[in-house]
């Protein structure tokens, strides 16, 4: 069974959401106006431009040693795998019949065929050989052979590994590059436009930078290790930085490191170019996160990639003034009055901005209510959200009741809201932390679009090969399309094809099915229902002539949900 | 009680016995370098409908096919170039029969018949394996072909479809 890295499994659809196509995120820039949202536009569509197509070819599998769905007498000293091309293996995993995982590190390339040592051995019951591998192209490719020792068991339920330490490494990544963002980008903004002649908080704006300036390619390393779901000590692998640059994150990181650099120029530049910099270092601050995510990857594209702009640009707006503001309030609170003056002018409409475009995003990915406290991602939600209620409680305390008396001079309420901004900037950092967390859970709405994803394979023998794809690849009514070709990838005009789905431990008949050819090249089975998920044997039937037939099969997994 | 369970039990075995029957060939054995009368056996339609053609592939190897026609149907053959030539009673034998259909007619059902060649069997075909002669039988719009042949090593029982075919043994 082989399957491409973009075609889903639960993972690879997960996993995808950043790595959809970087050229929807040129949609994001007619937002605003301004030379450096078109320079950035310009930018981004160059790089959309030079970005190489993907390349279709890649590595099949070709065999394995043991066989797919072989049963052994004896625990194998060693496994192999070989290919169609010569590959590099990324992940090799054997799950035992009681799911628990043994990673496989000992391996030899010879030619095209990677020999594993197997390190223990196994004990009688169904195992499964995982593989990825990269191959010359630098496409990862996914598999997995079963086999058994003695007799075969219930297929073992290859849970997906977590890698906690990756894990935690990607949010941590993830944590700062939003510190270096927000608190950054925005210090910085805060600083050139709003403070007036106070300049307090510099060395803070400017360690947030550097923080982010670090954050940024480190998360986007991250970003490939978990793309290929190779473990933390192959950040410097080739392999991982190529996965990494073909996914959209890659933009996010570029447009950041553009916005953290301008905040670092409006900074310690020229006293000339502060304000324009700090400007355009916040539309860039937007452009970053539209360029890639959850919430910018949804449809409608239109809407949501303007939305996540504004609502990042809104973020770094008001959460970057914060930490300039209490440390002017503290230290230097005459001055500081103009500050706040205009800071308290200019917040609220942008906090409904950001509120408006939140609400109208979580929508989106929500769907239904229920998902709130059903999946993971609502459940992040409602966390943001309480803290948020939180925040925007002290927001309104602090402006419509301390910051009149604050301006006026009243030093115990300069102190209080001075308290009060330190706790502002501890809650925005959790709120931070939360959507960090966002990295690892699908929103419904993509849960929605991966329950209807297809479930493909490729079957090829030296006499024919074909693609199957059965969607949605679920239990329930589905749809089974097919292309078929010579073994040799030449035309096979086929007379008849018939799909034949066989599950033999659930004592269920075959489900016998022709399929008729809509026109397009490929052959069809609608009104196709599959009663049972599980592990089906799909044979395809074709009649290349009228007294030759060939009949070639392999297993197909069929998801509940 | 136990006569109705005997009875039930009979009942499957001759059920399944009606199911596996497949086309086959009266004479399952025959020595190369003879002449072989070939009669397809044909027990039952397609899935309980009427047969309307038998069409059968003439393997390499077999030469100089005479069909024997039929009351009720119409009898075809289609020639073809062999793929080498063969000698038969001191001729030089490049082309010859390669297809043989019988059409037009209607065996229900629930009756038997049988459909007769004769041929030549080259001498050099090789002894002690299987000749297959893949058969397609149409019953309308439906058809059944008896077309498949075991890979090397796979046991012909395994097969849903299997062509009818003869043991070739030694040259007497």
């Amino acid at each position: 069974m082989i399957f491409c890295w973009r075609a889903p499994s639960g993972r690879a659809t997960i996993s995808c959401h950043e790595g959809m196509n970087a050229a929807q995120s040129s949609t994001t820039i007619r937002m605003r106006t301004g030379l450096l949202a078109w320079l950035v536009a310009a930018l981004m569509a160059i790089g959309v431009l030079a970005m190489p197509g993907r390349a279709f070819a890649h590595a099949a599998l070709v065999a394995t040693d043991p066989a797919d769905g072989a049963v052994l007498a004896q625990s194998p000293a060693r496994f192999s795998l070989t290919f169609s091309e010569p590959v590099s293996p990324l992940v090799l995993t054997l799950v035992r019949p009681d799911g628990s995982q043994l990673a496989l590190t000992s391996f030899r390339l010879n030619d095209q065929t990677v020999e594993i040592d197997n390190p223990e051995t196994l004990k009688s019951g169904t195992h499964v050989l995982s593989w990825r591998v990269v191959s010359a192209d630098g496409h990862p490719v996914g598999g997995s052979a079963l086999f058994s020792i003695g007799a075969p068991s219930a297929a073992p339920v290859a849970g997906e590994a977590v890698d906690w330490t990756l894990r935690a490494a990607i949010w941590a990544a993830r944590l700062f590059l939003y510190a270096g963002l927000f608190l950054g980008v925005g210090g910085a903004f805060a600083l050139a436009l709003l403070t007036g002649d106070v300049r307090r908080g510099r060395r803070f704006v400017a360690a947030a930078l550097l923080l982010g300036l670090v954050a940024a390619p480190v998360s986007l390393g991250l970003q490939g290790l978990d793309g290929l779901g190779a473990p933390l000590a192959r950040f410097a692998t080739p392999a991982v930085w190529k996965a990494a640059l073909e996914t959209s994150f890659v933009w996010t990181v570029v447009v950041g490191l553009i916005a953290l650099g301008l905040a670092l120029l409006s900074l310690a530049g020229p006293p000339g170019l502060r304000k324009l910099s700090a400007s355009a270092a916040l539309l860039c601050v937007g452009g970053a996160l539209a360029a890639s995510g959850h919430a910018s990857a949804a449809e409608p594209q239109w809407l949501t990639r303007p939305l996540v702009f504004l609502h990042g640009a809104a973020i770094a707006f008001w959460v970057g003034a914060l930490a300039p503001l209490g440390l002017a309030l503290r230290r230097e609170p005459a001055e500081a009055k103009v500050f706040l003056r205009r800071f308290s002018r200019a917040i609220p409409p942008v906090v409904i901005l950001l509120a408006a475009s939140g609400i109208v995003l979580a929508t989106i990915q929500v769907q239904v209510p229920a998902a709130l406290i059903n999946t993971a991602y609502g459940r992040l939600l409602l966390l943001k959200l309480a803290l948020l209620l939180f925040l925007f409680t002290l927001a309104a305390v602090n402006r419509w009741t301390l910051t009149a008396p604050a301006e006026a001079g009243d030093t115990e309420v300069q102190r209080r809201l001075v308290r009060s901004i330190g706790i502002e900037v501890v809650i925005v950092l959790a709120i931070f932390g939360v959507a960090a967390g966002w990295r690892f859970t699908p929103p419904p709405r993509a849960l929605a679009i991966a329950a209807a994803q297809p479930v493909s394979i490729h079957i090829h023998t030296l006499e024919a090969m074909a693609d199957l794809s059965i969607t949605p690849g679920h239990a329930g009514a589905v749809v089974a399309s097919m292309v078929i070709m010579t073994g040799d990838f030449g035309p096979l005009d086929a007379k008849q094809v018939t799909l034949v789905l066989s599950k033999p431990d659930s004592g269920i008949e075959p489900i016998k099915r022709p399929a008729r050819k809509p026109g397009d090249g490929t052959w069809r089975v609608d009104n196709l229902v599959i009663p049972l998920p599980g592990r089906w044997n799909a044979r395809l039937d074709i009649l290349v002539s009228d007294f030759e037939a060939v009949k070639i099969e392999a297993p197909i997994d069929i998801r509940s949900d | 009680m136990k006569k109705y369970l005997l009875a039930a039990g009979a009942l499957c075995v001759l059920g399944t016995n009606v199911a596996l029957a497949h086309i086959t060939l009266e004479t399952q054995e025959a020595s190369v370098g003879s002449s072989y009368k070939a009669v397809l056996r044909v027990p039952h339609g397609c899935e309980g409908k009427a047969t309307t053609a038998v069409r059968v592939q003439i393997p390499e190897g077999v030469i100089a096919v005479k069909p024997m026609p039929k009351p009720g149907w119409m009898l075809q053959i289609k020639k073809g170039k062999y793929e080498k030539s063969y000698q038969l009673y001191g001729e030089t034998l490049t082309t010859g029969v390669k297809e043989v259909d019988w059409s037009g007619g209607n065996l229900p059902d629930e009756f038997y018949d049988e459909f007769v060649f004769r041929a030549s069997l080259a001498a050099d075909l090789p002894a002690g394996q299987m000749l297959y002669f893949p058969v397609v039988q149409e019953c309308g719009d439906a058809a059944d072909r008896w077309i498949e042949i075991p890979a090397a090593g796979q046991d012909e029982d395994a097969l849903e479809s299997p062509a009818p075919g003869i043991k070739l043994l030694p040259k007497k």
